[in-house]
């Protein structure tokens, strides 16, 4: 069978299909966190179930929403989940009575059951049901209430299966005096179900509203998002940044010696020794410590995905980005972004504007992602050793600058015609599940130590090679007779207007730097730990002082790509 | 401060405010839809919840929740104030 979860954005549909699969999809307390269809099985049964982009009406809008809309009028599900805010019955009940008007089996679940006391609000379903003509289930998604209600009748066997029609007025030449009209009549019958079937009670100020007394305060607001930025780059770049710089420098370096120690004692023979030492663990490690790294600047993101407060940063700076020719809505791909790139990239649909959309597509990478983070802590180790993490967190702000003379360029020169609309559901402050976050920083983490484990592991391997051997194939000669030394001697000459001067080493970590960020640190590892004396060492480092920021703000990876 | 009973835009009231829907004047087709169907209908009861640090954009309530909205298009909203 063919289920699918449709309703408006923000409903927690994405939270029901993770609770329905056991899945880990993204969620977000912003509205547009979905943007692709998803497609699972429903624990225990062979039905299958498809996560859908929120949609408030099934009129053709944008193009996530003609993924919704397709997917009711032309894939044929079987039977349609309508997840219902239930704190928030009026508008989502619009959605609800368009989808019954299209001959699905409609079953409507009103989520977040478990705030209606809270909310001061009580729901009589039996009522609903009989003035929608539908069945209507409580359920809380986060909660794992009313679940198995729910799988019952999606169970329940079909009636007959109808033609799928669609109204007239949802059409695509539609007149908008006509739909008005419509939608009006709509409403009118949504306010009697709702004086029917609601019942409300004087409720204390929400703690949405006193949290928003200060945190959207006219002189508070912009310090508090300023501390909270910094603190987030601060943690996890800055102090456990140079934690990890000397983590890579002496246990990496200890337990390399170790192993080494290890494989003579086992006999192995001098060059094996070397790979696994010089070539694999100096790579490998080097890289891998800074994963300590990476959960903090995960988990920080990912808490302020779920909060509620992303939506509360977009509306702050909506003004500034305004005359910038972005919208408010453009921070939530930079914050992302911070994490990785790519997710940021596709969260940029949630902008309704093209021209806004697009510039946000192209200054997105800019921010440093997590990728480069282990550059940046290394780099900054080395030259401001003092005031590493006050150097390092700085560069995000660096970021910022080069992204808005970017964006005024492009504004003057490009992009000239920006309209300007900007409407966005402004969320409650919700308390995020531990366990998702848990799971979500896991499986970041987990993606990148399997990059560290295969393409990383196997660019140590050829880096190693490349340094160890000469052209004609000898093993064990001086690091300047090397390969790699030769190529990189032969065309250090372009980058030499970046790099400062002619280095082969510097050449040659900046060229993989290109493939993946992680890769410069990897072989500036191997190739400092072949290089007989420390001064051969530093000297790279020094030559890399301005590719730093090079690599930092501009170097987009092949995987952005 | 506007006043019970006068007409106005939606962009001018204060915070705390109540009003009535009048009429939608809106001229991008899509961005009226969209208003509409989120539920910003005539005859709709709107308040003003919040509004951004920097004075735009402004945080109405409608129908029980809160939609962002920027002030050059609730200037082409015209309601009557209620409260
Ligand atoms: N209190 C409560 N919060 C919930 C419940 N279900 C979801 N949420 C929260 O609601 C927010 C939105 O959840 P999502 O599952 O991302 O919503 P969605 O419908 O997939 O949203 P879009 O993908 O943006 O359309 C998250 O912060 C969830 O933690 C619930 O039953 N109770
Ligand atoms: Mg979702």
């Amino acid at each position: 069978m063919k289920v699918g979860l449709v309703g408006n954005q923000n409903s927690g549909k994405t939270t029901l299909f993770n609770c329905l699969t056991g899945m880990n999809a993204k969620i977000g307390n912003w509205p547009g966190v979905t943007i692709e269809k998803k497609v699972g099985t429903i624990k225990g049964t062979k039905h299958e179930i498809t996560d859908l982009p929120g949609i408030y009406s099934l009129s053709p809008y944008s193009a996530e929403e003609e993924v919704s809309r397709n997917f009711v009028f032309n894939e044929n599900p079987d039977v349609i989940i309508n997840i219902v805010d239930a704190t928030c019955l009026e508008r989502s009940l619009f959605l609800t009575t368009q989808l019954l008007e299209s001959n699905c089996k409609v079953i409507v679940a009103l989520n977040m059951a478990d705030k209606l006391e809270e909310k001061g609000l009580s729901i009589d379903e039996k009522k609903m049901e009989e003035m929608l003509g539908a069945k209507v289930i409580k359920i809380s998604a986060l909660k794992e209430i009313g679940i198995e209600e729910l799988i019952k009748e999606i169970n329940k066997p079909l009636k007959s299966k109808q033609n799928k029609v669609i109204p007239q007025y949802l059409s695509k030449d539609y007149e908008l005096e006509k739909y008005e009209e419509i939608v009006n009549q709509k409403y009118s019958f949504i306010s009697k179900v709702v004086e029917n079937c609601i019942k409300k009670k004087i409720k204390p100020e929400a703690i949405s509203d006193k949290l928003d007394k200060i945190l959207l305060n006219r002189w508070l607001a912009f310090p508090i998002f300023i501390i909270i930025m910094f603190l987030i780059y601060y943690l996890s770049v800055g102090i456990v940044g140079s934690f990890t710089v000397d983590l890579v420098g002496d246990s990496i370096g200890s337990f390399g010696e170790y192993i080494g120690k290890l494989m003579q004692n086992l006999g192995a023979s001098e060059w094996v020794n070397s790979l696994v030492v010089d070539g694999i663990i100096a790579g490998v490690g080097a890289v891998l410590g800074f994963v300590p790294q990476l959960i903090i600047l995960f988990t920080c993101i990912s808490l302020l995905e779920t909060t509620g407060y992303m939506s509360r940063i977009s509306l702050l700076l909506d003004k500034i980005f305004r005359k910038i020719g972005l919208s408010g809505k453009s921070l939530i791909p930079f914050i992302v972004g911070s994490g990785c790139s790519v997710p940021g990239i596709m969260g940029t649909r949630i902008i309704e504007n093209e021209d806004e959309r697009k510039m946000t597509t192209i200054l997105t990478p800019f921010i440093p992602c997590s990728a480069k983070l282990p550059i940046i802590a290394l780099f900054a180790g080395y030259f401001f050793p003092n005031s590493s993490g006050i150097a390092s967190s700085s560069l995000y702000f660096f970021a910022i600058v080069v992204i808005i003379i970017s964006a005024l360029i492009m504004k003057k020169f490009v992009f000239k015609h920006t309209s300007n609309t900007y409407i966005s559901e402004l969320p409650e402050y919700k308390l995020p599940s531990a366990k998702y976050i848990l799971k979500d920083v896991f499986d970041k983490v987990m993606a990148f130590i399997k990059r560290a484990g295969t393409t990383i592991l196997l660019c140590s391997i050829i880096v190693w090679f490349l340094l160890s051997f000469s052209f004609k194939m000898e093993y064990g000669v001086d690091i300047e007779e090397s390969i790699l030394a030769g190529i990189g001697t032969k065309i250090s000459w372009a980058f030499k207007p970046i790099l400062g001067e002619n280095s082969w080493e510097a050449t040659v970590s900046a060229l993989q730097g290109l493939v993946a960020k992680e890769q410069v640190v990897s072989s500036m590892a191997v190739i400092n730990g072949l290089a007989e004396d420390a001064s051969q060492g530093s000297q790279i480092f020094a030559s890399e002082r301005s590719i730093w920021f090079l690599h930092s703000i501009i170097s987009i990876c092949f995987y952005g790509i | 401060m506007k006043t019970i009973g006068e007409i106005c835009s939606l962009s001018e009231l204060k915070i705390g405010q109540t009003a009535v829907v009048k009429s939608i004047n809106i001229t991008n087709k899509n961005v009226k839809r969209h208003l509409l169907d989120m539920g910003l209908t005539k005859g709709t009861k709107v308040s003003i919840k919040k509004i951004a640090p920097m004075g735009d954009p402004i945080d109405i309530l409608l129908r029980g929740y809160e939609l962002a909205i920027r002030k050059a298009d609730l200037k082409q909203i015209e309601v009557e104030v209620i409260q």
